[in-house]
């Protein structure tokens, strides 16, 4: 087996905005090894898009604050990397997908990126034809912008930075406004690309229950400190966190309240539908 | 049965660019209901929902809100009847603090300045703002801004409210607390017609479920009926939530929350 080397170093971040008077970040630290993928969740205000530009270097190059601790890349910090050398490595999805976008239709909007990195017509053809079936807009390709739905325009998003193929990816809430086939397709896409390319990928997510089976690990936010990592099964299995208001699995729900009221300890809960019905005969099989 | 206060009827809506969003759609909303409008992205939900309150108006077919056709009908004086809720809260957001965006509506409605003030703080306050009021909505989280402009909806106090994605971008305490909020206004008598995407909240809290596919009403019912018929609700990229799959593994029905399914499954309690 291949040895997998820290890809991302966070320690000991901190961030305060120019007013805040509470620590956005406090005291933040986690390893991100190479082909990793990795799910950051957290209640509203928990520090989950104030992290994610940290990690794509927007804090402290283009957003104003104190920020203490760091952030590096392959053991150089993203201070010493300018912004357009990070885009080159590190992809981003904005949290409103309008905030990204820049042009008049979806084909251009795909395009823009790679034109900006000076990638070959026909290979730019290429990742524009791929991107597109992969997010289910095909038959949107030159649709302007602005007449796309909410969740049209979302994909869009998702098909210019995915086109772009970067070795990382940071994605703010990229699914919220998916419809529920949508969004656990886009997941599985993820973890596609994280599998075939080896692509390292760093998601915040409120939709933990779609999300969770398909994370190696699962980091949860909470107030601005790193609560509880782990695997999802273990991490969701924790009671403290559905208090702080993740989105667990209905399965992983039912799991909690089948055990408190049947008297029993869980060290994991299930996450999807045939992990529910096996603990349900597991369940059965003890109590028979 | 209540009376209709929104009959849809033979509606269609082209776009500009001649996409038909809307194709012969036709349906009654009755007083005090509590509807919840799914489908997949493109459905059409968006288009739907803002012929409601006159931001598009029908290329064929009617509207009629209280039985009074919109047509002809000013988008501020549908404005009393009907409150709106946008997808995007940037969309709607244009006051430079927090308690400015509040008044905006019922200030609108000519309201007296001190009904203004009471009906702003009721508001911040049933959607946990209250602290915010004088702060800019720039500094608001996306979430925040979200519930702000629920606030600013609330304020008007109109008896229909439309909510386009309310709890998209919340947390799990942060939506359930909004759906207990406009569950609330519904047992007060308002009528609420919620879209969204999160299908335990439609299974915990609608009565009636109207699904969109390409611009056509799919299905029309209440909870159980149309979850249980995931072969339908698959044309138009909609699961039902997983508790429900679950439940339907195991030859159960009637089952809507984790509860349910834990009652279902657990000896009954025999009272003595
Ligand atoms: N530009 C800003 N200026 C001042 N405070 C800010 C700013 N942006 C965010 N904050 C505050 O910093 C904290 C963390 O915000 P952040 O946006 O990182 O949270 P989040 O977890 O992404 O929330 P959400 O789930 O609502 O997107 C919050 O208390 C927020 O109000
Ligand atoms: N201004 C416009 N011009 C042309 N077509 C439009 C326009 N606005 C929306 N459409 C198209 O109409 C269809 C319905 O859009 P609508 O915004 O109502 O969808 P929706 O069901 O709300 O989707 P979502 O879940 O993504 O928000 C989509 O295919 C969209 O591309
Ligand atoms: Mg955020
Ligand atoms: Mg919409």
């Amino acid at each position: 087996m291949i040895e997998q080397t820290a890809l991302m170093d966070i320690e000991n971040l901190i961030f305060y905005y120019p007013q805040g008077q509470r620590p956005a970040l406090n005291d933040v630290s986690f390893r991100v090894r190479e082909g990793e993928f990795i799910g950051i969740c957290g209640p509203a205000g928990a520090g989950k898009t104030t992290l994610s530009l940290c990690l794509n270097g927007i804090i402290p190059h283009a957003q104003a604050g104190r920020m203490a601790g760091s952030v590096s890349l392959r053991g150089v910090l993203l201070k010493e990397y300018t912004l357009p050398a990070l885009s080159e490595t590190i992809g981003y999805v904005f949290q409103d997908p309008e905030t990204q976008m820049v042009s008049l239709t979806v084909e251009e909007e795909i395009a823009f990126g790679l034109e900006n990195a000076g990638a070959a017509p026909s290979l730019i053809k290429e990742r524009i034809r791929e991107a597109v079936d992969a997010v289910g807009i095909d038959q949107l390709q030159n649709r302007s912008l602005k007449s796309l739905s909410g969740g049209q325009k979302q994909r869009v998003a998702l098909a210019s930075v995915l086109a772009m193929r970067p070795q990382v990816l940071v994605l703010d809430e990229p699914a919220s406004e998916l419809d529920p086939v949508g969004s656990r397709d886009f997941f599985q896409l993820l973890l596609q690309f994280n599998k075939a390319l080896g692509m390292t990928i760093i998601i915040f997510e409120q939709k933990v229950d779609q999300l969770a089976p398909y994370l190696d690990r699962l980091l949860v936010l909470h107030e601005g400190c790193i609560a509880a990592a782990g695997r999802p099964n273990q991490v969701l299995a924790d009671e403290r966190v559905s208090g702080w208001g993740i989105r667990i699995p209905q399965v992983a729900e039912f799991a909690h309240v089948l055990a408190r009221e049947a008297h029993f300890r869980l060290s994991e809960v299930p996450l999807t539908v045939e992990e529910g019905l096996s603990l349900i005969r597991q369940w059965k099989g003890k109590r028979l | 049965m209540n009376h209709a206060v929104l009959t849809v009827e033979a509606l269609s809506h082209v776009y500009p660019n001649g996409f038909q969003a809307l194709k012969d759609l036709n349906f009654q909303v009755r007083q005090g209901e509590f509807v919840a409008l799914i489908g997949q992205n493109g459905a059409g939900k968006t288009t739907l929902a803002k012929h409601f309150n006159g931001l598009l108006r029908p290329s064929s077919g009617r509207i009629r809100i209280y039985g009074k056709e919109t047509r002809g009908q000013k988008v501020s004086s549908l404005a009393r009847t009907v409150g709106f809720v946008f997808q995007n809260p940037d969309h709607q957001i244009f006051h430079d603090t927090v308690a400015k965006e509040a008044a905006f509506g019922p200030r609108n409605l000519g309201f007296e300045e001190p009904e203004v003030k009471n009906r702003v703080k009721a508001a911040l306050q049933a959607v946990g703002l209250e602290k915010r009021a004088e702060d800019s909505p720039q500094g608001l989280s996306r979430g925040e801004r979200q519930r702000l402009a629920l606030a600013s909806v609330l304020a008007m106090e109109t008896e229909i409210i439309v909510l386009d994605e309310p709890t998209t971008g919340q947390d799990q305490t942060e939506a359930l607390e909004m759906m207990d909020l406009l569950g609330e206004l519904n047992r007060k008598g308002h009528t609420i017609l919620f879209i969204t995407h999160d299908m335990a909240l439609v299974a915990r809290y609608a009565q009636r479920v109207l699904v969109l596919c390409e611009g056509t009403l799919l299905l029309d019912g209440s909870v159980d009926t149309v979850f249980a018929q995931p072969d339908v609700l698959s044309r138009t990229l909609v699961e039902p939530p997983q508790i429900i799959q679950l439940a339907s593994r195991l030859g159960l029905q009637h089952i809507l929350t984790p509860e349910d399914l834990v009652a279902e499954l657990l000896p009954r309690r025999v009272a003595l």
